[in-house]
């Protein structure tokens, strides 16, 4: 009956599944539009056709989906599989099939519906994003590759070297290397190569004898030998000594050193993961560095993009600090308010994630229990986002003293910088540093 | 068991089970040819070849035509694929009599100057079949009824 032949077809083409009929030969006498569309294939092209190089879905390979339908006798729903298309592009869909029957209950034929669930499947890879990376949050692509580079190298004992600005999460990252490396139960130390006066880091790396110098008043170990099996984190690498760059350096290359004041050679088997947040070429040029020792260290090299550069990371960091700071000031902060979150999203943080952990840290400790954080709760530096120019001269009060604190971190204590950066005289800045009690340590 | 699965069984090449399922089938429709042309080649790959040259001699002697005009691609015949696994053998070349039955059986889907080869070998044989001679003589008779059609 053509008329009802029509309408079935009418019916068929007006779901939202794909539909394919086959007779009991397993050749397609029916495919409706959207499955023209999921597979890209035209309907003059597949009548007739054997299903399987059709269809070419990966059960087809394995197992017919309709030939499990007449094997088990119960019709198959919602099977996850995988179909290929007519210009081979992978789709992932959700299938059902049954068996059709004539009126003496044989089997005639078999129709397949399916779905394409490609959406549902890309919003669940989303999900999926390691979302607190051993205590680093990153959904952005950047940082998604940066733990998808520490998961690599998971295996390996190389040396690593992390460049990034100040307050990206240089430790975190050395951190979390450590953790997932084979050395994860043996000893990790941490030595920030800038805090220590210049004749004393040899000493503190590789230790001293008595005698070695005035305060050498007994036999002391070096990080290295204290570190032997595990591993050492340099942080600020690139300030450290020229001579102590080549006790360094002998150290990666053979595993060897002597402590100060002594001639006997030791060997360590230390892993090095070194970092620094200056221009490393700028370095290299400057002499600051020595080539070799860079080469050394740059075996893999990890770049953390700055905040500025990843600013979809903005909301799930800021989730994460409210959350730990609430515990920690013992407040309940259900969110942030919409108004407050588009404000921190135009801030071009100079102190990163360190600045933005702050400015939280600041917001929550000004918000009432049960509120969310508005725009009032912020600091100056980013409520004043809201009123015109960034930087002026009015936007200096109190709260703001952990922005200032970052910006001469990020310029290493250099006023005329951090100044011109804050778009004020160095006399300002002074007065400022006077009233916050700041001093460079 | 149904056709339908036999024909699912047919199409991913697990011929023992189709071989069940069609026989099951014929039980019921002794007269299903689309069946019993699959079911020959069913039987020469489950190691039945008497039972093959049987059905395959019941079906030629009735109209050869069932077997001739497959159609390799639109029915899926996996005749060329199954005769290649042999190594193309020649008919007169060194192999068991069973092999060149069921290569001629075969050849007759896909080529049925090769399949007349393969049953004139045979009937050349000392203790040929009579079967065997009158199929390569049906064979013979559709070539030249073809020629003469072309000619």
């Amino acid at each position: 009956m053509p008329t009802e032949n029509k309408l079935n077809e009418e019916i068929l083409n007006s779901i939202a599944e794909g539909v394919i009929t086959v007779d009991k030969t397993f050749k397609v006498n029916f495919i409706n539009r959207v499955a023209e569309e999921i597979m890209g294939y035209k309907k003059d092209e597949v009548i007739g056709q054997f299903c399987k190089y059709i269809l070419k879905c990966d059960l087809c390979q394995t197992k017919c989906p309709i030939g499990i339908v007449l094997e088990s006798g119960t019709n198959l729903y919602d099977y996850s599989s995988v179909i290929y298309n007519k210009n081979g592009n992978r789709k992932p869909i959700k299938l059902n099939a049954a068996i059709l029957k004539n009126s003496d209950n044989k089997p005639v034929g078999g129709v397949i519906s399916f779905r394409d669930v490609s959406e549902l499947e890309n919003i669940k890879q989303g999900a999926n994003l390691i979302s607190n990376f051993f205590g680093i949050i990153g959904h952005s692509k950047a940082m998604q590759e940066v733990f998808k580079l520490i998961m690599e190298i998971s295996e390996s004992d190389a040396t690593v070297l992390i460049l990034g600005e100040s307050g990206t999460g240089k430790e975190l990252i050395a951190d979390a290397i450590q953790a997932t490396s084979n050395r994860k139960n043996k000893p990790f130390l941490k030595v920030n190569c800038s805090v220590f006066p210049q004749n004393l880091l040899a000493s503190e790396l590789f230790g001293h004898v008595k005698g070695a110098f005035t305060d050498a008043v007994k036999d002391r170990p070096g990080r290295f030998e204290l570190a032997n099996g595990g591993t050492i984190f340099l942080d600020e690498v690139a300030e450290m000594p020229l001579q102590t760059q080549i006790q360094l350096l002998r150290v990666l290359q053979e595993g060897t050193f002597e402590r100060v004041g002594e001639s006997i050679t030791r060997k360590v088997d230390v892993r090095v993961i070194a970092a620094t947040n200056i221009d490393i070429q700028k370095a290299l040029k400057e002499g600051k560095i020595r080539e070799d020792l860079y080469y050394r260290l740059n075996v893999i090299p990890i770049s953390i993009p700055p905040l500025r550069d990843r600013k979809e990371d903005i909301p799930h960091l800021v989730k994460h600090f409210i959350e730990t700071y609430s515990k920690l000031y013992r407040k309940t902060i259900p969110d942030i308010s919409d108004n407050a979150l588009e404000l921190l999203m135009k801030y071009s943080w100079p102190g990163n994630v360190r600045e933005l952990e702050n400015v939280i840290e600041y917001a929550v400790v000004r918000t009432k229990n049960d509120n969310m954080i508005e725009i009032s709760n912020l600091p100056s530096l980013i409520k004043d986002l809201s009123n015109g120019p960034l930087l002026s001269k009015k936007i200096f009060r109190n709260e703001n003293a952990a922005t200032v604190l970052s910006l001469l971190e990020k310029y290493k204590w250099n006023k005329t910088r951090v100044a011109k950066e804050l778009g004020i005289g160095r006399t300002t800045l002074w007065r400022m540093l006077k009233q916050f009690d700041l001093v460079e340590k | 068991m149904s056709e339908m699965l036999g024909n699912q069984y047919f199409l991913s090449r697990n011929f023992s089970k189709a071989k069940e399922a069609y026989e099951k089938v014929l039980e019921s429709e002794p007269e299903n040819d689309f069946i019993k042309k699959r079911l020959i080649i069913c039987h020469t790959q489950t190691g039945e070849i008497k039972k093959a040259f049987e059905l395959f001699y019941e079906v030629v002697k009735r109209n050869i035509e069932l077997i001739t005009k497959t159609d390799i691609v639109a029915d899926d015949c996996p005749c060329p694929e199954l005769i290649s696994r042999y190594g193309n053998i020649k008919p007169d070349e060194e192999c068991s009599y069973d092999s060149k039955l069921m290569l001629g059986i075969l050849w007759l889907y896909c080529s049925i100057e090769k399949s007349f080869e393969f049953f004139d070998a045979l009937a050349a044989e000392e203790d040929s079949d009579i079967k065997i001679k009158e199929i390569r003589d049906l064979i013979k008779e559709k070539i030249n009824q073809s020629k003469v059609h072309y000619s």
